[in-house]
C-alpha cells in the first residue's frame, strides 16, 4: 500500500516535511468541548480490552467535569495537540496526566500518565514520542521525579510503546468483579 | 419465498415485480439451487466423493515397487536430504498443494465445521485439476486459533507447492495468509482475498477502457469491506487509483479516519484500519449515497441482497457508470434495474448474466505459472499480473458491455495468464525455476490440457462410471 495518504489537505504521511504534523500546548477552558469525544474515544478503546472497563452511562459528562477540573489545576497536566498546516486549530488529540505525591517511596512526586489519545490520521510518524517527551518534560517542571503511565493490562500496543522507551511494569493492579 | 402461490403482480414489491428480471430471476435461481442440492447429494453418495489419487507411473509386477518403493526409494529420499529443493523434481511436489480450510466460513454457510467443509474443499480440488491440471489435496483443519491453524499448515508445507487458503472468516483470513505467506517457502493463496480481487481488477480495467476513464482520474466506491473488497481496494491503490477519490462503505457508511470505531478496528482489523487511514474515505463522509454521488465506479461485494443498491443511486452517480454488484446469489441491484438507471457498464458474480466476476478465471491460471516457476510467493506484482492477462484476453476477442470478461468457455486465455504470472515470478526473482515466455505457455498449455483428455478415458473406459439418472425429485408443497 502507498503510505498514509488523507482527505485532501489533511496530515497526510509521504507529503508532509519531517517532523510531528501536530503542535502541542496546555489545553484551556475553550477546549474541554473538543477534548471530551477524544478521552471518550480512549475509554471506549480502553472497554475493548476488559469488559471490567465497561464505560458508565454518564461518561460524557464525567469527561467533561474532570477536564474542566484538571485544565488549570496545577497539580495536573493537560496538553492539546493541535494539527498543523490546514488543521491547524483543531484538536486532534491530547495527554492528560497528574502529580501524585508519594507516601513511601522515593522520589516523593510522580507523574501519572492518564490518558493519551492522538485521532488515527494523527498517529506514528514519532508523534507519540513527542507528546510522551513534551508531557515528561512538563511533569518534571512540576516536580516529579518519576513517571509512570496507566493503561488496561491487555493494551499490548500502550505496552509495546512504554517498554520501548524505557519504562517497565513497578505496580500491578488485578481485579475481579464483585 | 412463495413460487407460483405468488400473484403475478406482488402488491407488497410493485416495483421488483414489475422491473421483469428481478423476481423471476431470483425464484429461478433459488429453485434451481435447491435442485442442484438434491442431486449433487445424490451423485456424491453414488461417487463416494469426487476426487482420488491414480499412479502416474506403470506397475507392471510387483518387481517395480522395489523401484518406486524401498529399496530404491531411499536413493531418492537421499538426494533430496542433501538438497530439499530437489523434491519439486523427484516427487509430485511440483504440483501438489493443498487446498486448507478451519471450515470458519464456508460458501454462504458460514461457520459449518471442518467435516462439512470437505466436500467443498473437494470440488475445489475438482476445479483446480480440471481447470489447471494442478493436484490439489482437500485439508479441512480442525484448529482452535489462527496460530494453530498456521502452526499446523506450517508443519505440513514440506508434502506441498503451494497452499490454496480456502473459506476461511474474516478478518482472521488477513492475518493468517499475512503470516503463513512469509513463513512459507512455498506460494501461499487465498481466493476469496486475491482471486476475486484479481478478478475484479480485470473486469474493471475493460470496463475503463470501454467509457473511456482512466484510473487516476475515476472516482470509486467499494461497498463491502471484506476479504474481496480491501485486497481490491489495496490493488487499485497499487495499480495508480488516487486514494482520495476511492471510497469505502460498510454497514456503517463511509470508511474515513475520524470514524467512531477506527480504535476497534486498529485491534481487530487493522488490514481495514490501514485502508480506513490511506483512503481516509475518499474525502467524503456519510452514507453510501454521500459516497457515489458523481463516482464513476461502484464495485460492491457485500450483502446478497438486491435493493442494497437503489436506481436512484445509480443516478446519482457521473455518466455511464460502471457497476459491478458482485454479491452471490443475489447481486446487490438487478442488472436490468441497474442498466435502467442509466449504468453503462453492469457486471456480476453469476454465470447467468452477462459480465460474470469469476475468480475461477483466475486461480487455476495462476497456481499453474507459480507451480511451472516454482515461485517462492504471489506478491501482488503476481496478483495484478494475472489480472491485466485476463483483460487482455477480452479484449484480444473485442470488448463489448456484454463481454468484459472472458467466460469459463473461453479457456484459451487460461495459459497465457499461468505464463504472465511465470514471467513475472521470474522477474520478480522469486522463481526456483526461470522458463521463457513460450516454455512457460507451452507447459501451461500441455498441463491444462491433460486432465480433460484424462477425464474423458476414464469415461470411456467407464473407469468413471455414466452419471446414474436423477432419482424423481420430490414435489414442493406449493408447487
Amino acid at each position: 500500500m502507498s503510505g498514509e495518504g488523507g482527505r485532501a489537505g489533511r496530515a497526510s504521511g509521504s507529503t508532509e516535511p519531517s517532523g510531528p504534523p501536530i503542535h502541542l500546548r496546555p489545553a484551556r477552558d475553550a477546549d474541554v468541548a473538543a477534548l471530551v469525544p477524544l478521552l471518550l474515544r480512549l475509554k471506549r478503546l480502553n472497554e475493548e480490552f476488559d469488559p471490567l472497563l465497561k464505560v458508565r452511562e454518564d461518561a460524557e459528562q464525567q469527561a467533561r467535569q474532570i477536564l474542566k477540573a484538571d485544565v488549570g489545576n496545577p497539580k495536573a497536566v493537560v496538553l492539546a495537540a493541535e494539527g498543523v498546516g490546514p488543521d491547524r486549530g483543531k484538536v486532534v488529540g491530547f495527554v492528560r496526566a497528574h502529580v501524585r505525591e508519594r507516601a513511601f517511596y522515593a522520589p516523593e512526586f510522580e507523574g501519572v500518565i492518564l490518558d493519551i489519545y492522538l485521532l488515527p490520521l494523527y498517529r506514528r510518524r514519532g508523534v507519540g514520542e513527542f507528546v510522551l517527551e513534551e508531557v515528561t518534560k512538563a511533569l518534571k517542571a512540576k516536580g516529579a521525579g518519576i513517571v509512570t503511565a496507566e493503561f488496561p493490562a491487555q493494551n499490548e500496543i500502550a505496552s509495546r510503546f512504554y517498554s520501548k522507551r524505557g519504562f517497565r511494569p513497578i505496580t500491578a493492579v488485578q481485579a475481579r468483579s464483585l | 419465498m412463495a413460487r407460483s402461490a405468488s400473484p403475478p403482480v406482488d402488491p407488497e414489491r410493485p416495483g421488483r415485480r414489475k422491473a421483469g428480471v428481478g423476481p423471476s430471476a431470483a425464484e429461478r435461481s433459488e429453485d434451481q439451487t435447491e435442485e442442484l442440492g438434491e442431486r449433487s447429494v445424490e451423485l456424491s453418495h453414488f461417487y463416494g466423493g469426487k476426487i482420488e489419487t491414480v499412479p502416474k507411473v506403470p506397475v507392471r509386477s510387483l518387481g517395480d515397487f522395489a523401484l518406486w518403493y524401498t529399496p530404491g526409494v531411499a536413493a531418492v529420499s537421499r538426494a533430496i536430504q542433501a538438497d530439499p529443493d530437489r523434491a519439486f523434481e523427484l516427487t509430485g511436489r511440483w504440483n501438489t498443494i493443498a487446498i486448507v480450510t478451519d471450515g470458519s466460513r464456508v460458501l454462504g454457510l458460514g461457520e459449518i465445521g471442518p467435516e462439512a467443509a470437505l466436500p467443498v474443499m473437494e470440488g475445489k480440488a475438482l476445479l483446480f485439476k480440471v481447470l489447471g491440471g494442478v493436484d490439489a489435496i482437500p485439508v479441512p483443519i480442525r484448529a482452535r486459533s489462527p496460530d494453530e491453524f498456521i502452526a499446523t499448515v506450517e508443519a505440513m508445507a514440506p508434502a506441498f507447492g503451494g497452499i490454496n487458503l480456502e473459506d476461511i472468516a474474516s478478518p482472521k483470513c488477513f492475518g493468517i495468509l499475512e503470516k503463513l505467506a512469509h513463513r512459507l517457502p512455498i506460494p501461499v493463496w487465498h481466493d476469496d482475498q486475491l482471486g476475486t480481487a484479481a478478478a475484479t481488477v480485470a473486469g474493471l480495467l475493460n470496463a475503463l477502457t470501454l467509457t473511456h476513464r482512466s484510473m487516476p482520474e475515476v472516482r470509486t466506491v467499494l461497498l463491502g469491506a471484506g476479504a474481496a473488497n480491501l485486497v481490491t481496494a489495496r490493488l487499485l491503490l497499487e495499480l495508480g487509483h488516487s486514494p482520495h477519490t476511492l471510497t469505502l462503505v460498510d454497514q456503517k457508511g463511509i470508511l474515513h479516519a475520524d470514524r467512531e470505531d477506527l480504535d476497534e478496528l486498529e485491534l481487530r482489523n487493522p488490514w481495514k484500519y490501514r485502508i480506513a487511514l490511506a483512503t481516509d474515505g475518499g474525502g467524503r463522509t456519510g452514507d453510501l449515497g454521500a459516497a457515489l454521488a458523481d463516482a464513476d465506479v461502484l464495485l460492491a461485494a457485500s450483502t446478497p441482497k438486491p435493493d442494497t443498491v437503489r436506481p436512484e443511486h445509480i443516478r446519482a452517480m457521473a455518466k455511464g457508470p460502471i457497476v459491478f454488484a458482485l454479491a452471490n446469489p443475489m447481486p446487490e441491484i438487478w442488472p436490468e434495474v441497474a442498466e435502467g438507471a442509466g449504468a453503462a457498464i453492469v457486471a456480476t458474480g453469476r454465470s447467468d448474466f452477462p459480465n460474470q466476476v469469476n475468480n475461477s478465471l483466475i486461480f487455476p491460471a495462476v497456481f499453474r505459472g507459480v507451480l511451472d516457476a516454482r515461485a517462492r510467493a504471489i506478491p501482488d506484482e503476481v496478483v495484478l499480473a494475472a489480472a491485466r492477462e485476463l483483460a487482455r484476453g477480452a479484449a484480444l476477442k473485442g470488448l463489448s458491455k456484454h463481454h468484459l470478461l472472458p467466460t469459463m468457455e473461453e479457456p484459451e486465455v487460461f495459459p497465457q495468464i499461468a505464463a504472465a504470472v511465470g514471467d513475472t515470478a521470474v522477474r520478480l526473482g522469486i522463481a526456483r525455476r526461470k522458463l521463457s515466455h513460450d516454455e512457460f505457455l507451452e507447459r501451461a498449455h500441455a498441463l491444462m490440457g491433460r486432465p480433460a483428455q484424462l477425464v474423458r478415458a476414464l469415461a470411456r473406459a467407464r473407469l468413471t462410471p455414466p452419471m446414474p439418472r436423477a432419482a424423481p425429485r420430490r414435489r414442493r408443497k406449493n408447487a
